[in-house]
């Protein structure tokens, strides 16, 4: 407009006066200068997302190669077997669990000294003797065999090293040393032939052990009680079913075939749903995710089934009950709870807690709960406990924050109506709320999942999921965490391993696990305002 | 103003009478009235403006005469207060305000334009706010602060603004022994005087007052209208009230304003005693708004 | 009131809707309490046992060694019937004297000897480095969220991921400081990885915390600088700024509790379980970034999961926790007060 005017009506209020670099005033570069800097949050989000794919993505080729050799030099076909021997060890271990129970009975309940309870339980003994026996063959079979597997895996291995070690040579420019460098091929077919060959000798064997097993199962003792006999009726049971599964394995066996291709997505597959972690072992790595998240999980949840009812109690105590100068003592201190590193608590649930709840689990009056007593002091429930306590305050600041937005007028109208304060709370205050203490608590449910030190410090670190055939009482078993498995084995994995790429792997997992509750989170936030304004 | 003055001078070519210098002297000359009455200082013409998709101004049309006292009035939300921020662009520092159609002319100048700078118009289009505002520093540095800014650094010099702004603003006689105390130890009226002591030390040609005395009590509310009365003999002088007898005791002239639109405007004496729209006259006597 | 209590209709009467109030009400105060206990307990604990370690009955009354040395080793051994116990520097020395005391048994735990001077250090070192520049970026990017951004899409973008970084664990943050700082930028285990791995954890809560002060800030001392003809910067700087700052400093003193508090992002990227030379000791002046530092946290972890818990080494285990509690709660004490204090000075 103004340059339809005189040149001297320009001037005035022209900013073409002012000092400029790059085109841009000294304002417009603050500003940018500004920018970059609110810019550094989405920077390092990508950034963080980057590096875990960069330092992870080769997990995947890499745990494709692990199960490829596992196929290949004859791993697999060696653990078809191994697994047979091992429920069989499994059902042995439920059959001395029941001496442990019959022995207990008849010493316990009908008062009978140990010599002659242990007298008694003579023919039990050489029963369990025979069946656990009987898969000698088999046991002897399967030790001869990962021999000769883990050899063929080793010439595979030794093999690869020498392919990267003239690579090496090569990139250096060394091609004479290059050409020095000996690589064995491995004509699988070749080496798998002994192995397979033991088929027959196997049949013998399986076919021994049934015989054997039924034989056995034949003399089985009738035990004093009748829950005792109806537990003894059940091992019969399993050990059926076990026997009904040995034409399976044969036929397994029979038309396993080394060259069958693994497909590209068992990589990924093995990791995500793979029940095992398994490493630096000497027969074969497992990278499967399962266990781990299991345990994070289970840890969470305790967590959170203690600091829920806890934290928003708290919050619903200190926003609508409590006198003025209540609130202004307890809040402040909830607040310094939070201040407490995880790390001390990591420390008081090792060096207190562990053994005060193990102390607690002892009392026979306790016994009734679950998974009562206990020994292993680590567990979920210690974990769970101290972790419940760093929730706490998260869930409580947030949810004191939605109470705390209910608009007046609403609270005023149900005391106006006659109703109680109790009554106003429950009928009006937390359900106008209730998105806000949802999120609130999905919040904390971040904050527990994400915890490394006190899971690394008190959980217990056993790589295993835990049993859940055992009730409730699971919570009192050790488990090991997404977060404490990072902390513990990062320090000490060789650089660019397969061991390496999927820790990365399982961080790359939690980070986008709490992006997810976090997203949850605040979604639930965004409806929530709506509804009110 | 030193850095204002040669612009000015260019400004001033374009209208056949010299308007006084804001400087020392005009402040002296308190009274003169040299300007005639028809001078146009601002111009607005079928202003539209939007806050996001809602219209707020629909077709202002308005001329205000410098060195007059111009009242705009009307109901709450009719847009009085939006249509005085356009003037300083104030409005800028809203979210999603926009203007659809139309011109703002300040001496003839666009100021809406591309080229304009914002902070130049700003200096000479001072604003006084509905809630007295003054910075936590102490009132010497209130007063000082444009200046400030604009690169005075002369002790003399400052010393001698906050004098002459003080006593323009009447507050001098009532602070001048704790100048160095915190702004916000005075009393509400004692404050909005000092935002317009700040205000006028800086020099602008126009002074937009919002609602400058809803907050206050019926004898700090008296100082200001006097305070306006005799501003305007130096400062172009636009106020938005809700107070009509305000409008009437310290305004030349009235905008009535009804749904962002301009419904009358001519000489405060008019619109009270003769208003020509009936909306005007319900308005002005009290039956609605 | 000569009448009889039943006489006016709003006498208060026993009701079951009122018993129930009173039976939850006396639940949700012992929810509450118990918290405050279960807190209280575990402080207690560790003030009572650690406060052994760290006080002593003679003059000076703090046990200075614990304070001025770096861990050592414990020689626990029987020697002409006296039970000794003694730091490394201390057995060497005495087995110098008495050459046959080599051939006692003796048994030893690492670290339970001396004290917690490099951790102090360490962790002081990291907590000035990483708020140092998280308050550098965390203020810049709060004034311009608060001050220059105008709502859209980029802004929400901004503030989505602000908030998804408060969210992501700090293991994580350690396995991007060890894939980022360690490894690709090749800064081996250092200060300055560690600096930045903390200074990006705590970034989310120095800008909230900003923010929220720079919005404390009545919008009228903006509009009064900017209608008085100030550019956007002069009155960010001299109006806006300064009144802004001292609620961010008290702030972001939380965010130093959570900086010297996290163990897991300077687990891989700065901290070392033993190191003789104090950082200072270093050769040239850029070596002073590049070294790795103990840290007191780190130092818990170690006592606590790799050495066995026994009368020997629970002088350095309550010891070292009760330094560190003492030390995060002093800051967060700081913090609480001087926010509160800080609301009731200004109120504009």
């Amino acid at each position: 407009m103004a340059s339809s005017s005189t040149p001297t009506t320009i001037s005035f209020l022209s900013r073409k006066n002012r000092f400029r670099l790059f085109g841009l005033t000294l304002d417009d570069c603050i500003r940018t200068f500004f920018g970059g800097n609110a810019l550094i949050s989405v920077v390092v989000l990508a950034l963080i997302t980057f590096f875990l794919f960069k330092e992870g993505a080769h997990f995947f080729a890499q745990n494709d190669r692990n199960l490829r050799i596992y196929r290949q030099a004859g791993l697999e076909y060696v653990d078809f077997i191994r697994t047979q021997s091992d429920d069989h060890t499994a059902l042995t271990r439920s059959l001395s669990d029941l001496r442990v129970r019959t022995l207990n009975e008849l010493t316990q309940k009908q008062n009978r000294p140990l010599a002659e309870a242990n007298a008694a339980l003579a023919g039990f003994d050489a029963f369990a003797g025979q069946f656990s026996d009987a898969v000698d063959p088999l046991r002897s079979l399967v030790s001869d065999l990962t021999e000769q597997a883990t050899e063929i895996k080793t010439k595979f291995i030794v093999a690869g090293d020498k392919q990267e070690e003239r690579n090496q040579l090569l990139a250096a420019g060394k091609t004479a040393e290059a050409g020095r460098v000996q690589i064995a091929v491995i004509n699988f077919q070749e080496e798998l032939k002994p192995l397979l060959a033991t088929l027959p000798a196997y049949r013998e064997a399986n076919q021994a052990f049934a015989t054997q097993l039924k034989a056995v199962m034949a003399t089985a003792p009738t035990l004093p009680t009748p829950e005792l006999q109806g537990r003894m009726d059940k091992f019969k049971a399993h050990t059926r079913d076990y026997l009904a599964t040995f034409p399976a394995v044969e036929h397994k066996l029979e038309t396993w075939d080394y060259l069958k291709p693994v497909p590209f997505w068992q990589a990924f597959t093995a990791f995500i749903f793979g029940r095992e972690w398994l490493t630096a072992s000497f027969w074969q790595d497992w990278y499967g995710v399962i266990p781990l998240f299991v345990g994070s999980l289970m840890v969470s949840l305790v967590a959170l089934l203690l600091a829920v009812p806890l934290g928003v109690g708290a919050a619903i105590y200190v926003n609508q009950i409590a006198s003025l100068g209540e609130q202004r003592f307890i809040k402040p201190c909830i607040e310094f709870i939070s201040a407490i590193p995880s790390v001390v608590l990591g420390f008081f649930g090792i060096a207190v807690l562990g053994q005060a709840l193990r102390a607690l689990s002892q009392f026979t009056w306790l016994s009734w709960v679950p998974g009562f007593p206990f020994s292993e002091r680590l567990n979920i429930l210690t974990a769970g406990c101290l972790l419940a306590l760093l929730a706490v305050p998260t869930i409580f600041t947030l949810a004191e924050d939605a109470l705390n937005n209910v608009p007046r007028a609403f609270k005023e109208a149900s005391f106006a109506l006659g109703a109680n304060r109790l009554q106003t709370i429950i009928q009006i205050i937390v359900p106008a709320s209730l998105s806000g203490i949802i999120s609130a608590i999905l919040l904390g449910l971040g904050r527990v999942i994400g915890e490394t030190m006190v899971v690394l410090l008190c959980a217990g670190n056993r790589i295993a999921i835990p049993d859940f055939t055992a009730g409730l009482g699971v919570v009192t078993q050790p488990v090991h965490t997404m977060t404490g498995i990072i902390a513990q084995e990062m320090g000490e994995v060789v650089r660019g391993s397969i061991h390496y790429r999927a820790l990365f792997m399982v961080g790359l997992v939690l980070f986008f696990l709490s992006l997810g509750i976090n997203y949850l989170a605040q979604r639930i936030v965004r409806r929530y305002r709506l509804s009110i304004g | 103003m030193v850095i204002a003055d040669p612009l000015s001078m260019d400004t001033r070519s374009s209208v056949p009478t010299p308007r006084p210098t804001m400087g020392t002297s005009s402040l002296a000359t308190a009274g003169d009235s040299s300007a005639p009455a028809s001078e146009i200082l601002i111009d607005i013409e079928h202003l539209d403006f939007f806050y996001g998709a809602s219209q707020a101004l629909h077709d202002i049309t308005l001329q205000v005469e410098a060195k007059k006292a111009t009242a705009l009035i009307g109901p709450s939300g009719c847009g009085k207060s939006t249509l005085l921020r356009c003037l300083n662009r104030m409005n800028d520092l809203i979210d999603g305000t926009r203007i659809g159609r139309g011109t703002i002319k300040i001496r003839d100048v666009e100021i809406n334009g591309r080229d304009i700078d914002v902070i130049e118009l700003r200096k000479r289009v001072g604003m006084v706010f509905q809630k007295s505002n003054p910075f936590p520093k102490s009132i010497y540095e209130n007063i000082t602060y444009g200046l400030r800014l604009q690169g005075v650094k002369t002790k003399a010099q400052l010393d001698e603004v906050v004098e002459r702004s003080l006593r323009a603003a009447a507050l001098w006689d009532e602070v001048k022994d704790r100048l160095h105390a915190s702004g916000l130890g005075l009393s509400g009226g004692q404050q909005q005087r000092l935002c317009i002591a700040r205000a006028i030390a800086v020099e602008p040609e126009i002074i937009l007052m919002d609602e400058p005395c809803s907050a206050l009590d019926p004898i700090a509310t008296a100082k200001v209208e006097e305070l306006i009365h005799e501003l305007k003999t130096n400062f172009t002088i636009v106020i938005v009230t809700h107070n009509m007898q305000q409008a009437a005791r310290c305004s030349d002239r009235t905008a009535f304003f009804y749904m962002g639109r301009l419904v009358e405007y001519a000489e405060t004496r008019t619109i009270f005693m003769n208003p020509g729209n009936p909306q005007t006259e319900a308005y002005v006597s009290g039956r609605f708004g | 009131m000569n009448a009889p209590a039943t006489a006016h209709i709003f006498k208060a009467r026993p009701t079951t809707a009122r018993r129930r109030e009173k039976t939850s009400f006396w639940l949700f105060r012992a929810a509450t309490y118990l918290v405050l206990f279960c807190g209280a307990a575990v402080f207690a604990t560790i003030v009572v046992k650690g406060s052994r370690s760290v006080f002593q009955a003679k003059a000076p009354f703090i046990n200075t060694t614990f304070f001025t040395e770096a861990p050592e080793s414990l020689y626990v051994f029987e020697y002409q019937g006296k039970k000794m116990e003694l730091g490394d520097k201390a057995y060497r020395a005495f087995k110098a004297q008495n050459p046959d005391a080599a051939t006692v048994k003796t048994e030893s735990y690492v670290y339970s000897a001396g004290g917690i001077f490099p951790c102090i250090v360490g962790t002081v070192l990291l907590v000035v480095g990483s708020m140092t520049i998280a308050l550098i970026l965390g203020v810049c990017a709060a004034i311009y969220l608060n001050e220059y951004a105008r709502d859209g899409r980029f802004i929400r973008f901004i503030r989505l991921a602000i908030l998804n970084l408060a969210g992501v664990p700090s293991i994580v943050f350690g396995l991007f400081g060890f894939g980022l700082f360690v490894l690709f930028f090749d800064w081996n285990v250092s200060l300055l990885s560690g600096w930045f791995t903390l200074a990006f954890m705590v970034l989310p809560v120095v800008i909230t915390a900003s923010e929220e002060s720079l919005k404390s800030v009545p919008k009228g001392f903006r509009e009064g600088s900017l209608a008085l003809g100030a550019t956007k910067w002069q009155t960010i700087r001299k109006n806006v700024l300064p009144y802004a700052l001292p609620g961010i400093l008290t702030s972001s003193i939380l965010g130093i509790a959570r900086v010297a508090g996290e163990t897991a992002p300077i687990m891989f990227t700065a901290a070392y379980v033993v190191r003789d030379k104090l950082p200072w000791d270093v050769e040239k002046f850029s070596d002073f970034f590049f070294q790795g530092v103990m840290a007191l946290p780190y130092h818990i972890y170690v006592v606590s999961s790799k050495i066995p818990q026994n009368e020997y080494t629970e002088r350095v285990q309550y010891g070292t926790a009760f330094v560190f509690l003492m030390i995060v709660a002093l800051v967060a004490t700081t913090s609480i007060v001087l926010r509160n204090h800080l609301r009731n000075r200004y109120k504009w």
